[in-house]
């Protein structure tokens, strides 16, 4: 209305405002604003979420999973692929949050159905390889469809049963009269102890050893040149002297052979490079932080290049 | 796990490459002596509704047939397995309700996605929220009969089953690596489980859909369509599982679970369709517990205590949930009613939920999904629906002797029951019985084709009578990758007037041990278990047992059945070693130890005496014979005058043995004397059980509950003599009771 009565000592209007709560509001608003902005700068350039941080538990807890399965901690190779794997699944996860997979979205579903991998989609992409493509991706495969060698071989067997700890020396002792002496030798059936399965097999694969005299017997059998009484090898059964008749060394088939697995497994392969080449892509986008390596965690060090260390 | 068809089977035979090797060199002969196959029965993978709660989604029947053939394979909680000895055999069995259906659902080109979208949907989102809770309100659903129809719709069921039938076609290679076309039957009345796993001899005329529980959960049921089955030319199978879960409704002697009574054409039924019972799995044993079994020493061997699904209860009934009590009432029905119901042979299997299968203590994984698959969850007894982790225990292995590898051949010895089971070992094992099989047997090279030639082989019945006592070829060889052997026992059982009995003879055994003179046992062997460091060594036990034994007890006029257990020496349990892992002590538990003893069972040879042989017998007195005699049921009333406070004699006419028995006026039962000597509390015989027990007297019986079953006694007057009949005895009142003079 009117303004205040002349000559009294009235309070100028920025007096008035400055007083004014809607002010003194925004002021220390603005205040509390400014002191936190200043205590929690926002973070550096990239995002958190493209960083995949990972602790030193969580590798060794990584390692104990290992070791449950393989009686043993993993090599730093396979620490490395222990890593990847966490690492792909984590940004997997990350990367289908983004495709907002928990809204309705007609790729997203496709990708669901297929579950396993939802980047094998574009399976429908990979053609029937060449005659000629597929011919030089065996060779430079080839490898892969070694078949195992096969041993042929006859035994003595000294029993555990029968001569307790006496068993080897027994075969070592039975081993100087067989020294020399073929296979068939009619010496040879008056030493040793029968044994309650064969004495000869024909043309088996370490599989087939393993299953009858143990895992050990089978890889000690791969390292006995063939011709002559050798020993004394043991098994989980016992003692043996052996005789190694024959070794077909593991081959490789002639592509006619094995034509329709070569294309299954070229396949395979096409669908793998495929991935691959997919996942690759999204992994550049990620940068990946492992704690440094110390004396404890020396396994753990063995990560390759491709990851950071702080 | 929806994928065209091509690439699919592209993949698979690409993967079947590295286990294959040239077909001439793998091709082997006919063995007519028979190889022992060892294989799978039983597992499911992520298309099992259950296995997906659990927490494994990812893996299907493929994963198996990997794994089983010796390719690392992908556990669900995300590391590598490998099998430690790849299987000559295995059938994936899913649970045939809701098989695949969680995949299906989740599958927009499913025929259940265009058939039932809404359902389709909400089935999926419920099982991505809470898998656990989804599995648990559709069993509980199926367990109250209000099952989802549109899953079981033959247009939505038929190409999940035909996806299951043909990629177990796909990796079945004759002579190298056999599987068959198989389901589970999952019927769990009231949570009691009585579950079966139905395998096809070959998939050349496999039913559209599997017959599930939803159809019927009566074996009754299941039995008449497999019936049906075979009727049209399809040839299967039945093999019962986890009787020890059953709560005593898998081998019932009087009424079947619906309460009808048991009769002839129900054991025919049975015994026709189910040749098989699986022995051990990973959730324990069905042989026996210590309380049916309180002689055997060897019996409080992974007893598993839990009721289906986590329902709470009293603890389940042991009788009729046991195989060893089993085979005596089925041998004692066909004594006193000419049908046996339980001449199955034994099988192992896993019950595995995440298609890879640990059988060794040392590869031990788990097999619930994410519930125990690190050692932490394992050692700590992560309990999923009040199944402790901690009891979990690998995979049993069944071992078959065959010609060769191969479905005909694999089935028909399945059929002929020629087929015993492990723990999970790889012990070989052989069994024979006949009349005169020479003592010196053993000492040909030859001496199992002798055996076939003269006897017959585990899961067959004894010919007629040739000489006094029958004689048992028994042989067993240690895993070459495991422990040695302590001893190898005959279980004998046989049955007089409505009783049975049982006892374990040792017949071969490691080292110089001699039998103890009075109970004719043979002492411990001794233990190399290092607990500390969950070690153990082969300094003690054999590498091979064999013997030719002969009946020092046999009656010709008994039914009897005899089957063989051999036992490795002592070594730590995977629990044990595992805890050691972790620096932790070694837990043992009600129903597990902290150091076991590994071992494998055969399927029973049987005998059955003939008309002539029976007769010999002294007859036992029936309740119809007391019926015709004038005999009067005593009432309540009169029961109580005759026993409630005071002590009554009662003589087993059977054994002879005699008993003192007090009543008390509190409702407590107190045997105080057994022949004549005074009891210990605590010690238990084989018919009255000794101890200090409950009773009730109600509706004219006398009732006693032992083990979770209850037993009733009828008592009948008859002049100035009191005779008494027990429930389990198939009528034949066996008992005089006679009121102590005070």
């Amino acid at each position: 209305m009117s303004p205040a009565s002349p000559g009294a000592a009235q309070p100028s209007r920025v007096r008035r405002w400055l007083s004014e709560p809607l002010l003194h509001f925004l002021v220390i608003g603005g205040a509390l604003f400014a002191v936190y902005g200043a205590l929690n700068p926002t973070p550096a350039v990239s995002s958190q979420a493209n960083q995949i941080r990972l602790t030193r538990d969580d590798l060794r807890q990584m390692a104990m999973v290992w070791a449950a399965s393989w009686q043993r901690p993993p090599t730093p190779e396979e620490m490395h692929s222990l890593i990847e794997n966490k690492v792909r699944d984590e940004i997997l996860y990350r990367e289908s949050l983004a495709l907002g997979l928990d809204q309705n979205d007609t790729i997203v579903r496709r990708r669901l159905a297929q579950k396993m991998e939802f980047l094998a989609e574009d399976t429908s992409a990979i053609r029937d390889p060449a005659a000629e493509e597929l011919k030089a991706w065996f060779e430079e495969n080839r490898a892969r469809f070694a078949l195992p060698g096969r041993m042929s071989f006859r035994h003595v067997y000294f029993s555990p049963d029968q001569r307790g700890p006496g068993a080897r020396d027994a075969a070592v002792e039975a081993l100087r009269k067989l020294a020399g002496k073929p296979a068939d030798s009619p010496v040879v059936a008056g030493i040793g102890d029968r044994f309650m399965f064969q004495d000869y097999y024909a043309d088996r694969v370490p599989e087939q050893v393993a299953s009858v005299f143990g895992a050990a017997f089978a890889q000690s059998l791969s390292g006995l040149a063939p011709g002559g009484w050798l020993g004394p090898v043991e098994s989980g059964l016992g003692w043996h002297l052996v005789f190694v008749d024959s070794i077909t060394p593991g081959r490789v088939p002639l592509f006619d052979e094995i034509e329709p697995e070569v294309k299954a497994e070229w396949f395979n392969a096409q669908r793998a490079e495929a991935k691959r080449n997919v996942f690759a892509a999204m992994r550049a986008r990620y940068e990946v932080v492992l704690p440094p390596p110390d004396d404890q965690d020396a396994p753990l060090s063995g990560a390759a290049s491709t990851l950071k260390s702080r | 796990m929806r994928s065209r068809p091509r690439t699919i089977a592209v993949a698979v035979l690409g993967v079947g490459l590295l286990s294959l090797t040239s077909a001439a060199a793998f091709a082997q002969q006919k063995n007519p002596e028979r190889n022992v196959y060892y294989g799978e029965t039983h597992l499911h993978t992520s298309w099992s509704f259950d296995a997906y709660a659990f927490g494994d989604t990812r893996t299907g029947p493929e994963s198996f047939y990997q794994y089983a053939t010796g390719k690392p394979t992908l556990h669900p909680g995300g590391y590598q397995v490998t099998i430690t000895k790849p299987l000559d055999w295995g059938a994936v069995t899913e649970h045939a309700e809701y098989m695949g259906m969680v995949q299906e659902a989740m599958d927009p080109e499913s025929p259940l996605r265009k058939s039932s979208p809404l359902l389709a949907r909400v089935y999926e989102e419920g099982v991505r929220a809470d898998g656990l809770l989804a599995f648990k309100v559709l069993s509980l659903a199926i367990a109250k009969g209000l099952p989802i129809k549109e899953f079981s719709d033959p247009a939505v069921v038929a190409p999940v089953w035909k996806r299951i039938v043909d990629i177990a076609d796909r990796y079945n290679k004759p002579g190298k690596f056999t599987t068959f076309a198989a389901y589970e039957w999952t019927s769990t009345p009231d949570s009691k489980n009585l579950h079966r796993n139905i395998f096809f001899r070959d998939s050349k005329k496999v039913p559209q859909v599997p017959f599930t529980p939803l159809d019927s959960p009566d074996p009754r049921d299941l039995w008449s369509w497999m019936d049906k089955q075979r009727a049209a030319g399809n040839e299967l199978l039945a093999i019962s599982h986890n009787a020890n879960l059953s709560n005593g409704m898998m081998f019932p002697t009087e009424v079947d679970h619906t309460g009808r009574p048991i009769d002839r054409a129900w054991a025919e039924a049975r015994l026709r369709n189910e040749p098989l019972t699986e022995m051990k799995q990973v959730k324990g044993q069905s042989e026996t517990t210590p309380g049916l079994s309180p002689n055997d020493e060897f019996a409080n061997y992974e007893v598993f205590v839990w009721h289906l699904l986590g329902k709470k209860g009293p603890p389940p009934s042991e009788y009729g949930s046991y195989v060893r009590q089993a085979y005596k009432d089925g041998i004692t029905m066909e004594q006193a009613r000419g049908f046996n119901p339980y001449k199955f042979g034994v099988v192992g299997g896993s019950d595995s939920h995440v298609s890879v299968v640990p059988y060794r203590q040392k590869n031990f994984f788990g097999v619930h999904g994410t519930v125990d698959d690190t050692i932490e969850k394992r050692i700590d007894g992560a309990t999923v629906l009040g199944l402790n982790s901690l009891w979990v225990t690998p995979a049993g292995l069944s071992a078959v002797w065959a010609e060769e590898n191969t479905r005909d051949a694999l089935f028909d010895a399945m059929k002929r029951k020629e087929t015993y089971s492990t723990s999970g070992v790889r012990i070989a094992l052989r069994f024979f019985g006949g009349w005169g099989m020479d003592a010196g047997m053993l000492k040909q090279k030859e001496w199992v084709k002798a055996a076939y030639a003269t006897g017959v082989p585990m899961g067959a019945d004894l010919p007629k009578p040739a000489s006094k006592a029958p004689s048992f070829v028994v042989w067993a060889t240690k895993d070459p990758d495991s422990a040695n052997l302590d001893r190898l026992q005959i279980v004998k059982g046989w049955s007089v007037s409505g009783q049975s009995f049982e006892k374990v003879y040792d017949v071969a055994w490691a080292g110089a041990r001699k039998p103890d003179r009075v109970t004719g046992k043979v002492p411990a062997i001794g233990s190399t278990v290092d607990i500390g460091k969950g070690t153990y060594s082969n300094s003690i036990g054999a590498v091979e047992l064999k013997t030719v034994w002969t009946d020092p007890d046999f009656d010709p006029g008994l039914d009897a059945f005899y089957y063989v257990r051999a036992l490795e020496i002592p070594t730590p349990r995977w629990s044990t070693m595992q805890a050691v892992k972790l620096g932790r002590v070694p837990p043992s538990g009600s129903g597990f130890s902290a150091i076991i003893q590994e071992r494998a069972w055969s399927s029973p040879i049987w005998y059955t005496p003939g008309a002539q042989a029976r007769k010999a017998v002294k007859a036992g007195v029936t309740i119809a014979d007391l019926g015709r005699q004038g005999a009067a049921l005593l009432s309540d009333q009169q029961l109580k005058d005759l026993l409630v406070g005071k002590t009554v004699k009662v003589r087993n006419t059977v054994t002879g043995q005699h008993f003192e028995i007090l009543h008390g006026t509190t409702g407590r039962r107190l045997i105080t004397a057994i022949d004549g000597k005074a009891t210990d509390l605590r010690a238990a015989g084989e018919m009255m059980h000794g101890g200090d027990l409950d009773y009730e007297i109600r509706d004219g019986r006398l009732r006693t509950d032992l083990n979770g079953s209850e037993f009733d006694v009828a008592v009948y007057k008859l002049g100035d003599r009191y005779l008494a009949a027990r429930s389990n005895e198939f009528g034949y009142a066996n008992y005089e009771v006679e009121p102590l003079k005070e």
